[in-house]
């Protein structure tokens, strides 16, 4: 196995992990928006906590083997349109994604406050909500140009 | 073979998109389960065993569904059933899918019953099983990515 299959390997990880914590996060966005109690919340900031880290990480990981194959590749080079295309939507995601964590680390402050109403009430609120289905659908862009790489 | 995975043809781009995209569900309820699980694990609410339950139920099998689907779609237009043998990568995707498929349902049959139980304060060791499950599945599943991507041969 060569250092670009490994890279590859590992950008392919990444991603996947990058994946997974938005998986998880949609399932506490889904049960989030029904659950009536404090402590039934507890649910929500619990998982939360460990989708948070794994997102950023993952996204830093696959940004940075990602750049590693389009230096190293010998298909492909880092100004292709496609290459382009999928930095800026990278950025989106992240920028969407790092606002959707802030409005939900904010009700996680207000728990721990034991504030039921507020947290209660931003859990149910659909911009949370619209600003994770914003950040899906721009990884799905992502994904799609990854793997369709139009003008390639 | 990641030459030619690298410079393939347009015509799979659809196929592995959907292989691709159902392998990240999956991928994803596998480690919401196992997450929930172990997060929960001494709590004594079954709610996040439920939870956890519930989530390999409504993402991870519909994820293998369209995953295990969409490989055999990408196989048959990639022409990899022409080779005289499938590729080490190959087998590894064929072997782990498809045992990992009979392992989730076996997971969620006793997440089910471990669900009925809970009603009565029973089914804990059921439900945690469960998600001892989704956590082995999910280290076998990110092996398959790791051989997805660096193609051993």
């Amino acid at each position: 196995m060569s250092f670009y299959d490994w890279m590859l390997a590992l950008h392919l990880l990444s991603v996947f992990a990058v994946a997974a914590s938005l998986v998880l996060f949609s399932a506490l966005v889904v049960v989030g928006r029904r659950m009536s109690t404090l402590e039934e919340t507890t649910l929500v900031f619990r998982l939360g906590r460990v989708g948070g880290p794994l997102n950023g990480v993952g996204m830093g990981l696959a940004l940075a083997f990602g750049i590693i194959l389009a230096l190293k590749s010998s298909d492909f080079e880092i100004w292709n349109g496609w290459i382009i295309i999928a930095f800026v939507l990278w950025a989106l995601v992240g920028a969407i994604g790092g606002w959707t964590g802030s409005y939900y680390t904010a009700a996680q402050r207000l728990a721990d406050e034991g504030k039921e109403a507020e947290v209660i009430e931003r859990l149910k609120a659909p911009y949370g909500a619209v600003l994770h289905i914003v950040t899906w659908i721009l990884f799905v862009l992502l994904l799609l140009d990854m793997i369709f790489k139009p003008g390639a | 073979m990641t030459v030619l995975a690298s410079i393939r043809p347009h015509d799979i781009d659809l196929a592995l998109f959907f292989h691709v995209g159902g392998a990240m569900i999956l991928v994803g309820g596998l480690f919401t389960a196992a997450c929930a699980t172990i997060v929960g694990w001494r709590d004594e609410s079954q709610r996040l065993r439920r939870f956890a339950v519930m989530t390999l139920l409504a993402v991870a099998l519909p994820g293998w569904i369209v995953m295990r689907a969409a490989a055999e779609w990408t196989y048959s237009k990639e022409h990899l059933n022409d080779l005289p043998s499938d590729p080490t990568w190959i087998g590894i995707g064929f072997v782990v899918s498809d045992i990992g498929g009979l392992l989730l349902l076996i997971a969620l049959v006793l997440g089910g019953v471990g669900m009925r139980r809970s009603r009565r304060g029973e089914g804990d060791t059921l439900l945690r099983t469960s998600g001892a499950i989704a956590a082995i599945l999910l280290v076998a599943y990110a092996v398959v990515v790791w051989a997805m991507g660096a193609k051993p041969s």
